[in-house]
């Protein structure tokens, strides 16, 4: 085979992979489209965010139409599957409705600023999203990263004349640098151990050359601690306070629901591919996976899991910022969620995904609801949300039942996530008759803990200095819409949640060698 | 049996020892006079003064970034032009996707007016300043 003939295979393999990439590419020409827009119409300042919700809309029609799809592409450096496909449609629903709530923030549009880049911004950290969830490559995987990094440091620095945003921002670049620092150099310690960047083949090579290394497992930390940064898993959370609380709100709701969930993705896939068994051909796949080696990458993870729901729900009963306090329970909910991780399996994976489905909804919500009364009492001290609740009720009323929802409480949708999590965790039987009881247990006290701080909101706004005669505030009808299409499916899927269940069961389809 | 590598290090010890061994010989053979000037950091020219790690002024970061723009083109342009005329036509569409992309990028910058090299208005002070005129 010639180099000729070698290049037109190439270049073959190129031409199907440019279709399968579509979805991506219909960013890609959403994200020009903006900026040539931001610079047409000078005047406007919403018009690159109706573009971005245009180009959302096309993209997940073109996610829709190949959802069943399963193919590599690339050079087996990116899977088109089930699994991305579902993590890729969530996270464009949350940028969908992200660039929605943006429009009525009023921090984002303080002193006539200008918005067309950070609608585009939101438009890139979305397509870098898109990369990690189906990147099969290390290398991929780090380019993933660092194109939602990068696009995310700005966002979280973008109201400028706020002295804590700008803050928040050069925090965020500094732990991200030193995280993606130790991410690749665990890389380049894998590559050295094996030889390989794609994942299948990393898991080819630790099978037949049964490496146990100690090299093995300190890699592995790195890169999961690199992971764990995005997720913001105990220990590698401390950036998290300060950026949630310094970014505008509309980014403090996208990093912690979307960056997470394709932390969560590339995570799970990472796992399933290097350091789970390939079940032989032919043969039905165990619903758990028989992971390689000796390492015992569930008490690994179960640890972290233990470690992060706990610290985040301790620290956030201490709290007097709304925005800090949520930010901590987002640390505490990824505790939640890394205990579906732990189990490594079928059920474990599919409770995370109806886990993130629930979070999106409630933790968009709360944020949303927080947003709206920055605007109203330019405040987000619980001290200042006393009584709150009787000056804007419908407001107040949805907040209730997102904080309801984030703590857990049968009929909201957070209810059946947890339901999803622990069940999962509890049917979990492994070898040597190992189980992860003590890891629901101590799920179940970190809930129980949980209560006392989202109850504590909900009291401020309307057990304490209950003031009746206090002018109501007035909200825009559209406001209120967009507060009842998120309170919506909190509520219904919660009562019927077998769209998402099945919506879940129908993702798991993980794309590991070819 | 030797490696690439290995002769790469072969190469880095023998230039090594090339440079010493000539330092060495010509150090044997020199007269050796110094004195205060010959020992200067810059035998004719101006004594530095002050450190070097000053702030420069934010206008070199744009001017920076601007140039990778362009620095990242001619990266993927040369091994581009090495093998285009064996992919046809779907090489040369895909680069010039990728140069219009790249336009794009250099319009925005230049409508952005990013490439306006804005100077400082230094405030010239006037006798007013000093002076209380209202007498």
């Amino acid at each position: 085979m010639g180099p000729i003939s070698h290049s037109i295979n190439f270049l073959e393999e190129l031409q199907k992979s440019v279709g399968l990439f579509a979805p991506e590419t219909a960013l890609t020409v959403t994200f020009l489209l903006a900026i040539v827009a931001d610079l047409i119409f000078r005047r406007s300042r919403n018009v690159t965010g109706f573009i971005a919700l245009l180009g959302f809309i096309a993209t997940g029609a073109l996610l829709m139409s190949n959802s069943s799809t399963s193919a590599f592409a690339f050079n087996s450096t990116y899977a088109i599957d089930p699994f991305a496909n579902f993590f890729k449609l969530l996270i464009l629903i949350t940028s969908y409705l992200i660039v929605v709530i943006s429009f009525f923030s009023a921090e984002l549009y303080h002193g006539n600023r200008k918005l067309g880049e950070y609608y585009t911004l939101i438009i890139g950290m979305t397509f870098g999203m898109f990369i990690l969830c189906s990147s099969t490559n290390l290398i991929m995987i780090y380019i993933g990263i660092e194109a939602m990094s990068l696009c995310s440091y700005v966002l979280s620095g973008y109201t400028k004349e706020i002295r804590r945003s700008s803050e928040a921002s050069l925090k965020y670049v500094i732990y991200g640098a030193v995280s993606s620092g130790i991410m690749i150099y665990g890389i380049s310690l894998i590559y050295g151990l094996t030889g390989h960047l794609g994942l299948a083949e990393i898991n080819h090579s630790l099978n037949v050359a049964n490496l146990d290394h100690i090299t093995l497992l300190v890699s592995g930390m790195m890169i999961i601690a690199g992971f764990a940064y995005k997720i913001s898993a105990v220990p590698f959370h401390f950036w998290t306070p300060d950026v949630y609380e310094g970014a505008p709100v509309t980014i403090t709701a996208f990093l912690s629901v979307a960056s997470k969930a394709a932390g969560f993705a590339a995570l799970i896939r990472f796992f399933k591919v290097v350091f789970a068994a390939v079940p032989a051909q032919g043969s039905i796949p165990d619903a758990t996976w028989n992971m390689l080696g000796s390492i015992d990458w569930r008490i690994v993870i179960a640890i972290l899991s233990v470690l992060t729901m706990t610290l985040g729900n301790l620290v956030a009963l201490k709290q007097t910022n709304v925005k800090r306090l949520l930010a901590y329970s987002s640390i505490a909910h990824a505790g939640y969620m890394l205990m579906g991780v732990t189990v490594m399996s079928e059920i474990g994976v599919q409770s995370v995904l109806v886990y993130l489905v629930a979070y999106m909804f409630m933790n968009l919500g709360a944020f949303y609801v927080v947003m709206q009364y920055a605007n109203l009492i330019g405040s987000e001290e619980l001290e200042d949300y006393t009584g709150i609740g009787y000056r804007a009720p419908v407001l107040g009323i949805c907040m209730v039942i997102f904080l309801v929802s984030l703590l857990g409480f049968p009929s909201t949708v957070g209810f059946i996530g947890k339901l999803y999590i622990f069940s999962a965790v509890l049917s979990f039987a492994g070898k040597n008759g190992q189980n992860f009881y003590w890891l629901a247990i101590m799920g179940v006290i970190n809930s129980a803990i949980s209560a006392y701080f989202y109850i504590k909101i909900v009291r401020n706004m309307f057990v304490r200095g209950a003031e009746f005669d206090k002018e109501k505030f007035k909200l825009s009808p559209e406001s209120l819409v967009v507060a009842l299409i998120i309170v919506i499916p909190t509520l219904y899927f919660g009562l019927f949640p077998g769209a998402v269940i099945r919506w879940a069961e129908t993702s798991l389809k993980i794309l590991v060698g070819n | 049996m030797l490696t690439d590598f290995g002769i790469i290090l072969i190469f880095f010890i023998v230039g090594v020892l090339f440079v010493a061994a000539g330092l060495f010989v010509s150090s044997l053979i020199r007269p050796s006079h110094p004195n205060k000037i010959k020992n200067s950091t810059y035998e004719c020219g101006e004594e530095p003064i002050g450190s070097p790690w000053i702030k420069f002024n934010i206008r070199y970061y744009v001017v920076a970034l601007m140039f990778l723009l362009f620095e990242v083109e001619i990266v993927f342009l040369f091994p581009w032009t090495v093998v285009f005329k064996q992919l046809g036509w779907y090489a040369f569409s895909s680069m010039a996707v990728f140069m219009v992309i790249l336009v794009f990028g250099l319009a925005y910058v230049w409508g952005k007016g990013d490439l306006e090299w804005d100077k400082p208005k230094p405030y010239i002070p006037k006798l007013e300043d000093f002076v209380d005129m209202k007498d």
